[in-house]
């Protein structure tokens, strides 16, 4: 299969998966088995296409162009592989997942929500390989809008209004801003393609590298960088797979992809040093860190505490990129990898909860581990992800962007990381320490002065929804071993200049 | 706490507890007092019986040692005391489930009492 | 077994065969099995790198053996191996667990031959012994776990900037003697100073380990803080500042220990006062100082985990480890009191007893250097032990007045662990000369001459004397059921004061700015709506309109451009 071949495969999948969907709608597992084998394809392909990259990098595929300098064109490129590879291969956990959720909760449309899950998968590949900032615009609007009937599924009033303030941050901002900045930037440079170091040294100076930045870095509201981040709690209202998925992996991931793109692509990790243009970046992104997190430690339903932990750890990578240094650099591409394992984990979990006992605060969930352990356990294990802490994957990302912060000379962002490590550990582990080792007050604890513990059988959710999460937990213990790999991979996005 | 006087029933202690047995008796508490007063008495008297290799000219003070750790240690008890008046707080003062004032979950132990 | 594969893997799997096991006695005779097979391993490795790996551009040296690695990593197994022994009647599965994972970390983190390797374990340790102290599933002790876990992620994350701080400046990972100077170097000595408990960073350990269960307090006692002290050595030997540290940290617990009413938490305590000794003996740093501390560290292990052992089991056949509640056990708990009170004869330093021989070097090493105030501070914290652990613990547990209670012995696996560890503090006592030729550095240190023990006799009498003269008069403050406060006080009171005063005006702050905003921006909208939207003047058919407005916006984007461009 050739790299242009599976290039077009890619987006080709996702569409007939939704459009095999629509075809089953009558035939619940002709239609669900149909994405599953979809969901293997993809992943299969881009695999294939990472295996290609490193025999013929730099191979694109010009699928249609509106005016000369402005096509859709796709290529392949390190942070786009590691992205369409986490994507493609959580959406099969993710499908499975699905399937499990909407059947366990009863829930309805499903043609319609599978149909749009693919569609934004479909988006997301797009996103994945675009091959310049207009390709990459114009599937990164269809992500929005593939993904508003999730957001809506429930069609309560919660639901819709919440799929309005979706609809509405991401459209305003990113026509708002983005496209703004896309203008500019074509009409300085005439070109949009990502070109390593960038396209944009030269031809702009001043305060006004600052002002397209902060242009840019706003209009990509789905980074969900502080003050545009009410987007992503407003649409935990979607059934946890739309969250799991979608809003910790694929639309946010896209966000913050794009600022890597931006940041290395566009603008350049070297111009962004030089120019100190990124320096309130640093800050901005900072406040959004430690914010997100006080705000997480006070929700008690726990797909809130979640998100605001995603729009915390988002910031991670778009500080990443605001340090411009090529570890940091390095680091934000790395933890797009660590941060989608580990919060998808913690997301399923949530799903899973709820599923087995319709729960969705965490006050409710004290005792619950000794119900659910292995739930619970995966969950332990995504959160310590999240924290940053060895064994697992999220240690490595967290490092390579505390090198990025010391290169940088930027302290400020190393005590920043130090800091919200620590709020992690305030607002995740509780959740497992209460679940673990706190009876549940409903039930009657034991008598006073039996022998026994109050123990509780187990009962954990069907296992489709277990297994997924178990998975993607055990993905954060390799994630640790394997992160040498993954770096090595990247490597090429931040050497070998122009 | 008892103020009751528990009699024990030699019968149900273990061998080495009857043994002890012999604490029991103030007249023998009082008998390992007077032990130590004599020791100390002894022990300072050493002092001038071996030939000292004084590194702190303090330590040439016949008796040093023992005298300062006899007064450090009235020294230490009378601050602590004094501490008590400031930090001492009731056991539920951060907290009414704190450590301090939660029991020890029963099922973890083995209560096992030996005569009652 | 020869090549050096790094013993924490050991304990790790370990951990895992542990999870497939039937539950029982198996698990149990895993649970012993493993730290003998790896003190067995331990005791045979050469010296040396042994085996490295690589993860991006860093090497990390998983086995870096040598004598004072060494040392602390056998003392780590044979401790793991008592206080598994101990535990043998418990069948806590999480328990279980954590011990391999911590004890395994632990041993791991002391043959860590560079920083990062370092850090990975460090945290290691900070996860598994939490677990210990959740294991007591009541409300106080998850609170107070959650406490010790932000403290000790947090000395984690503090050595995880410094390391690579340092990394950048100095290009080297390798973990060996560093100075304090640059920020690296403080932010690393600072999260060593956590773990060691350092005077005013020191209240997670009075505040975790009495909290935990019987069994986890025994365990905990051991890896952690005595970890704290092997990086310390090995990092910053020699650092002046540590003396000064040293001292006050073996002086001011001891206040608290004789006011304190929970024995746990007046072991801890004493722990606290125990590492301000081997402290000291880093900071000075000679020969003589090293061998002292680290003998300090062997000999405390055992003895302190002897006393927490005993007072777990009274607290194990009571329910109760206060002050106020116990008294007269002696009795029906007669084994125990007698190894209880070895444990005391070994922390208060009595000739032929283990801790003489360890006290002894870091005295003579202080003197030797000239540090006089410390060595009287050093004295009086040795006399203070006497009081309130040596004397404060057999006496108030199982003598004193008398509670009633009459509980019955000591179950024989916990007997059984005591006895080792009672033997191993005497016949360390008797004949310290094994012990010494495992040092790091050559000894040539005569133990027992007669200055030497009549002066150590004579402070131990005179301030036992002290104690029955309070006692008799009623002066030595009783058992009371209370708690002091300490430095949590900061962090438990204070600081939540503080928030709820500024969080308070802040969030209503925050909400008034928001709502002010949001109502500016709607009227923004709704005036745009009006004139631009379908209804409005300007546009009359609601597609034209919207068309027209976003056009409008965009070419009002470019011109803005093409003007900033033309400027």
């Amino acid at each position: 299969m050739s790299i242009e071949l599976s290039l077009i495969l890619t987006l080709l999948i996702p569409l007939l998966a939704a459009w095999a969907n629509m075809i089953f709608r009558n035939h619940e597992n002709l239609r669900d088995g149909a994405t599953f084998i979809a969901s293997i394809l993809l992943f299969g392909v881009v695999v294939n296409l990472l295996r290609q990259h490193a025999v013929s990098p730099d191979i694109s595929v010009e699928l249609l162009s509106v005016m000369p300098g402005l096509t859709i064109t796709l290529s392949a490129e390190p942070l786009g592989l590691l992205f369409a590879t986490i994507a493609s291969g959580l959406w099969i956990i993710t499908h499975i997942f699905g399937v499990g959720y909407m059947r366990g909760n009863n829930e309805e449309h499903h043609t319609r929500f599978f149909t749009s899950f693919s569609l934004a998968i479909f988006a997301t590949m797009g996103i994945a390989f675009s091959a310049n900032m207009f390709t990459l615009f114009i599937f990164y609007e269809l992500l929005t809008v593939s993904t508003y009937p999730l957001v809506a599924h429930k069609q309560t009033m919660d639901a819709k209004k919440g799929a309005r303030t979706y609809l509405g941050i991401l459209m305003g901002t990113s026509i708002g801003f983005l496209l703004v900045a896309i203008i500019w930037t074509w009409h300085l440079t005439g070109t949009l393609d990502f070109v390593k170091g960038g396209i944009l040294e030269g031809k702009i100076e001043g305060p006004l590298v600052a002002v397209l930045l902060a242009l840019y870095v706003f209009g990509i509201g789905k980074a969900a960088i502080m003050p545009f981040h009410r987007w992503l709690p407003a649409a935990m209202v979607a059934p946890t797979p739309v969250s799991a998925l979608l809003h910790a992996v694929a639309v946010v991931k896209a966000g913050v992809f794009t600022m890597l793109k931006v940041g290395i692509y566009i603008f350049g990790i070297d111009f962004l040093s030089t120019t100190g243009a990124s320096e309130w970046l640093i800050w901005l992104a900072s406040a959004s860190i430690l914010i997100a997190s006080l705000i997480a430690m006070t929700k008690d339903n726990l797909k809130a505490r979640l998100a605001y932990s995603t729009i915390s750890q988002l910031s991670y990578i778009t500080l990443g990129m605001a340090l411009a240094t090529s570890m940091g650099a390095l680091g934000g591409g790395m933890h797009i990898a660590m941060h989608a394992m580990g919060k998808i984990t913690l997301f399923m979990c949530a799903g899973s909860i709820y599923v087995a006992t319709q729960k969705t605060k965490v006050s409710e969930m004290t005792g619950l581990g000794r119900v659910m352990p292995f739930t619970f356990i995966a969950f332990f294990i995504g959160a310590l992800s999240i924290i940053g802490l060895p064994p697992l994957g999220g240690s490595w990302g967290k490092w390579l962007l505390i090198v990025g912060a010391a290169d940088a000379g930027q302290q400020v962002a190393i005590a920043v990381l130090m800091i919200s490590s620590l709020l992690n550990v305030a607002y995740l582990l509780p959740i497992v320490g209460k679940g673990f080792f706190l009876a549940n007050p409903e039930p009657k604890p034991a008598a006073v002065g039996s022998a026994i513990s109050p123990k509780s059988k187990i009962a954990e959710a069907p296992l489709m929804v277990v297994l997924p999460p178990v998975l993607t937990a055990i993905g954060c213990l390799l994630l640790f071993f394997y992160a040498g790999h993954i770096q090595e991979f990247l490597m090429p996005i931040v050497t070998s200049g122009k | 706490m008892n103020d009751k006087k528990i009699v024990d029933d030699a019968e149900n202690l273990p061998w080495l507890g009857r043994k002890l047995l012999w604490l029991d008796k103030k007249k023998n508490v009082d008998r390992i007092v007077y032990g130590l007063y004599f020791a100390c008495a002894i022990l300072f008297a050493a002092d001038f019986m071996y030939k000292k290799y004084v590194l702190v000219a303090v330590e040439s003070i016949p008796g040093f040692y023992g005298l300062y750790g006899f007064f450090m240690a009235i020294v230490l008890v009378l601050c602590a005391k004094v501490m008590r008046v400031f930090l001492m707080r009731p056991e539920d003062y951060y907290a009414p489930n704190d450590v301090e004032s939660e029991d020890y979950p029963e099922d973890q132990l083995e209560r096992l009492d030996n005569n009652g | 077994m020869a090549d050096g594969f790094p013993v924490a893997f050991l304990f790790f799997a370990g951990a895992a065969l542990l999870c497939i096991l039937p539950k029982g006695n198996a698990r149990a005779l895993l649970l012993l099995a493993i730290p003998v097979i790896a003190g067995y391993i331990i005791w045979l490795l050469p010296e040396g790198n042994l085996w490295s790996t690589s993860i991006f551009e860093l090497n990390l040296e998983l086995m870096r053996v040598d004598r004072l690695s060494r040392i602390f990593a056998l003392v780590f197994a044979l401790a793991a191996f008592l206080g598994n022994l101990y535990a043998w009647h418990m069948r806590d599965m999480v328990q279980q667990v954590g011990t391999l994972l911590y004890a395994g970390s632990a041993i791991g983190a002391v043959f860590a031959g560079d920083l990062v390797t370092l850090f990975l374990y460090w945290e290691g340790t900070a996860i598994a012994s939490v677990f210990l102290i959740w294991a007591r599933r009541t409300e106080g002790a998850y609170h107070t776990g959650m406490r010790y876990l932000i403290v000790q992620i947090g000395s984690g994350v503090l050595l995880l900037a410094g390391t690579v701080l340092l990394w950048r400046e100095t290009g080297s990972l390798v973990f060996e003697s560093m100075t304090l100077g640059s920020l690296a170097t403080w932010l690393i000595f600072i999260a060593f100073g956590i773990k060691c408990a350092f005077p005013l960073l020191h209240n997670w350990l009075q505040d975790a380990y009495p909290a935990a269960t019987i069994t986890g307090t025994v365990i905990l006692s051991a890896f952690t803080t005595k970890l704290a002290v092997y990086a310390l050595a090995r990092g910053f030997a020699g650092t002046e500042l540590l003396i000064y540290i040293g001292a006050v940290m073996a002086l001011f617990p001891i206040f608290y220990a004789v006011i304190e009413n929970d024995l746990r938490r007046v072991l801890v305590y004493s722990l606290n006062n125990q590492l301000g000794f081997m402290v000291v003996g880093i900071g000075v740093g000679t020969e003589l100082a090293l061998n002292g501390t680290v003998t300090h560290a062997f000999v405390h292990i055992l003895y302190k985990a002897l006393l927490l052992m005993s007072i777990g089991a009274v607290m194990f056949r009571t329910g109760t480890a206060k002050c106020s509640e116990l008294g007269g056990l002696y009795k029906t708990m007669p084994l125990t009191m007698i190894f209880c009170v070895v444990g005391a004869a070994s922390i208060s330093a009595f000739p032929l007893f283990s801790g003489f021989v360890s006290k002894s070097l870091i005295l003579s090493a202080s003197v030797d250097e000239g540090y006089y105030i410390v060595w009287a501070m050093l004295l009086f914290a040795s006399a203070g032990a006497l009081l309130y652990s040596g004397i404060k613990i057999p006496y108030f547990a199982f003598f004193a007045q008398d509670s009633g209670l009459r509980p019955k012995e000591a179950p024989w696996n916990m007997l059984l662990a005591m006895g080792i560890a009672a033997f191993l503090s005497i016949a360390i006592g008797v004949y310290p000369a094994p012990l010494y030729a495992m040092l790091p550095y050559e000894l040539d240190y005569v133990l027992y001459t007669t200055p030497h023990v009549v002066t150590q006799l004579q402070l131990l009498f005179f301030s036992a004397l002290a104690f029955t003269v309070l006692q008799r008069t009623g002066i030595y403050p009783q058992g009371l059921r209370s708690i002091n406060l300490d430095t949590d006080w900061t962090y438990r009171r204070l600081l939540p004061k503080i928030i709820s005063a500024v969080g308070k005006p802040a969030a209503r702050l925050w909400d008034a700015i928001v709502q002010f905003s949001l109502r500016r921006i709607n009227n923004i909208i709704s005036g745009l709506y009006r004139t631009h939207g379908p209804e409005g003047p300007i546009a009359k058919a609601w597609p034209t309109g919207s068309m027209v407005l976003w056009i409008a916006i965009l070419l009002a984007a470019t011109l803005l451009v093409s003007f900033i461009d033309l400027m």
